[in-house]
């Protein structure tokens, strides 16, 4: 099969809904086979489900995950952008922060759950504190290296025109570095969101998160704990789905043009 | 040599560095060989937390190990209830200690466990800021209270005290902590009570800023927190093993009780090599006072039990009336009553 070949109509639905019954088959199958009385099926699962629907609760954590995601992630790209931009502009800047950065970034958001209970206390604002941490750092990295690869002519030839400093930044850097700052923008709403489960083990009573730990500790609830696990997956998906219309706006499509 | 062998010598060479390394410094090899003895000759897996709920367990492996017939159990600690509980589901543990209500609730959902003993009574506490607001229960109304599991004495001791001062379910907020955050969530005002097992009420006190509020045993005379779990299969098929378990925790709870010099012996041993916590720390919640953690009698009894369950069935975590004798087994805590303390003086290396 060629693989320049465009897909035909549907096709791109019905390749990968195979492969996702596929895995369902397989999964159900090794759960009959080892006789596992802990790991539940596909089956369980989506009674599990069902149940959630009936106790009303799965739009509502669906909900409060996502607005907790949404509030740490928006205060990270206020912050990381801007921060990103000027470490990159000023290499002596990025010399002198980068190690400081190199150190913090590798330290997991459950590492800084104690921490958080200290400064926040128990409750949304430890959890919104988390994940601003997680995407923060990818951000200003991401945004980081964007400026550096703007190349240098962009940067002479607005000069030529005479722009000042903060206009150069304005109008020429920040637009010819946007197409890498929005990959690493959806970078960091993966992490954020992976983060979810992380931030939500702070005696928190709702969403996504909650309900895996919650499900957990009321004893074998473990098809509760799948079906948790399957939906923040899920939502996932449609998160990058929807970061990739971004990438198909005007003023950055060029920067994808490359792409297969 | 050329670049690429030099760099797949060097790989090679760290890869069996860090192995060998971790081998030597990391690895319980006695639990490791463990699992490849006969079925019938390995010994039992016991899990435990760093409480003082489980103190018998950690005194007992260390005194074990003095006697002629050695080491009774291989103990493994854990940091939460719920790593325990998957463990016993899964049989990576044969034993637990565990908090009563847990054992109630996961026997009735199906897991073929059965208590056979206690780890000790009292030693909870619920504990409020020195200088803070909360005088006395009474003022707890619209507060955050700490407590380590829905599933613990320590939430059914809350609902004791409001019971007592006429405070309904909603006008409290519980959260679930795991109980080393809570000292840390106190003191920066996060929560504006504990309610947890020793040493975390003693770790307050001892820092300056926690006051306990009340004991257990002021709204419930014959509080116990943990129980010891076996699970069905070994009581099954091992039982002597299980009686050997049982006199070991047994002898080891008459031992901490002969007096203030055996208990801080224990507090240093337990805090240095199982607990890794300031033997000066379990020394307080040991022996100040004496009777704040009892670690006698350990049988377990019908009427505490049914208390427990149904304190867990008014406050909704337990839909089903399970009864003492599906989930107890007391015989080998009735063979084990005849058993007398360990001949084991602090400092010797002999034991009897």
């Amino acid at each position: 099969m060629n693989s320049s070949r465009q897909p035909m109509k549907g096709e791109q639905y019905f390749w990968p809904l195979l492969a996702a019954l596929l895995f369902l088959a397989v999964w159900h199958l090794s759960v009959k086979w080892s006789g596992t009385k802990v790991f539940p099926s596909p089956f369980d699962v989506e009674r599990g489900m069902a149940e959630l629907v009936h106790r009303g609760l799965l739009v509502r954590y669906v909900a409060d995950s996502l607005g907790r995601v949404a509030g740490g992630y928006s205060v990270a790209v206020l912050l990381g952008v801007p921060v990103g931009l000027l470490l990159g502009w000023y290499p002596a800047a990025a010399f002198v922060v980068n190690p400081t950065i190199q150190i913090l970034r590798p330290i997991s958001p459950i590492a800084w759950i104690p921490v958080s209970i200290v400064w926040f206390g128990v409750g949304n604002l430890a959890a919104i504190y988390l994940i601003f941490l997680a995407s923060f750092f990818p951000i200003v990295v991401a945004s980081m290296n964007a400026v550096r690869n703007v190349p240098s002519m962009y940067r002479r030839a607005g000069r030529n025109f005479g722009l000042s400093p903060a206009m150069l930044i304005a109008k020429v850097v920040f637009p010819a570095s946007l197409p890498q700052i929005i990959v690493g923008l959806r970078i960091a709403l993966g992490i954020a969101w992976l983060v979810v489960v992380a931030a939500e083990m702070i005696a928190i009573d709702s969403g996504l998160g909650y309900l895996v730990i919650d499900s957990r500790n009321s004893g074998k609830r473990y098809d509760l704990v799948v079906a948790a696990m399957i939906l923040i997956g899920l939502t996932g998906l449609a998160l990058d789905t929807m970061f990739r219309r971004i990438e198909k706006l005007k003023s950055v499509r060029w920067g994808f043009r490359y792409e297969s | 040599m050329n670049p690429r062998n030099r760099i797949f010598a060097l790989l090679i060479g760290w890869l069996a560095l860090i192995s060998g390394l971790h081998a030597y410094l990391n690895v319980n090899w006695a639990s490791v060989v463990n699992d490849y003895l006969p079925p019938q000759k390995r010994k039992f897996t016991v899990a435990y937390i760093p409480v003082t709920c489980h103190l018998a367990c950690p005194v007992t492996d260390y005194i074990s190990k003095f006697s002629a017939a050695g080491e009774v159990f291989l103990p493994k600690m854990f940091q939460g209830f719920p790593e325990i509980k998957e463990a016993l589901i899964s049989n990576k543990v044969q034993a637990a200690f565990i908090v009563a209500p847990l054992a109630i609730a996961l026997k009735s959902q199906g897991v073929p466990i059965k208590v056979v003993y206690l780890g000790h009574r009292y030693g909870s506490a619920v504990v409020v800021r020195k200088d803070g607001p909360i005088k006395t229960f009474a003022d707890m109304r619209g507060r955050t209270i700490a407590i380590p599991s829905r599933f613990s004495d320590e939430r059914l001791i809350v609902f004791r005290a409001m019971k007592a001062f006429g405070i309904k379910p909603s006008e409290i907020k519980m959260v679930e902590m795991s109980p080393p955050d809570v000292a840390g969530a106190l003191a920066a005002n996060a929560i504006d009570a504990f309610s947890m097992g020793e040493p975390f009420p003693s770790q307050a006190e001892m820092a300056g800023f926690g006051r306990v509020l009340f004991h257990a045993r002021e709204y419930w005379p014959d509080y116990m927190s943990c129980v010891l779990v076996v699970r069905q299969d070994m009581i099954d098929q091992r039982p002597d093993a299980v009686q050997v378990l049982v006199d070991g925790i047994a002898r080891s709870g008459l031992w901490l009780e002969k007096g203030k010099s055996y208990r801080e012996n224990a507090a240093d041993f337990v805090g240095r090599f199982y607990y890794n916590q300031n033997p000066a720390l379990l020394r307080w919640a040991l022996t100040n006072p004496l009777n704040r953690v009892t670690y006698s009698p350990l049988a377990p009894r019908k009427a505490d039990f049914d208390l427990v369950r149904d304190l867990m069935m008014e406050t909704g975590v337990l839909n089903k009336k399970i009864e003492f004798e599906e989930y107890v087994d007391l015989r080998f805590a009735d063979h084990a009553s005849i058993k007398t303390a360990w001949l084991y003086e602090p400092g010797s290396a002999t034991a009897q």
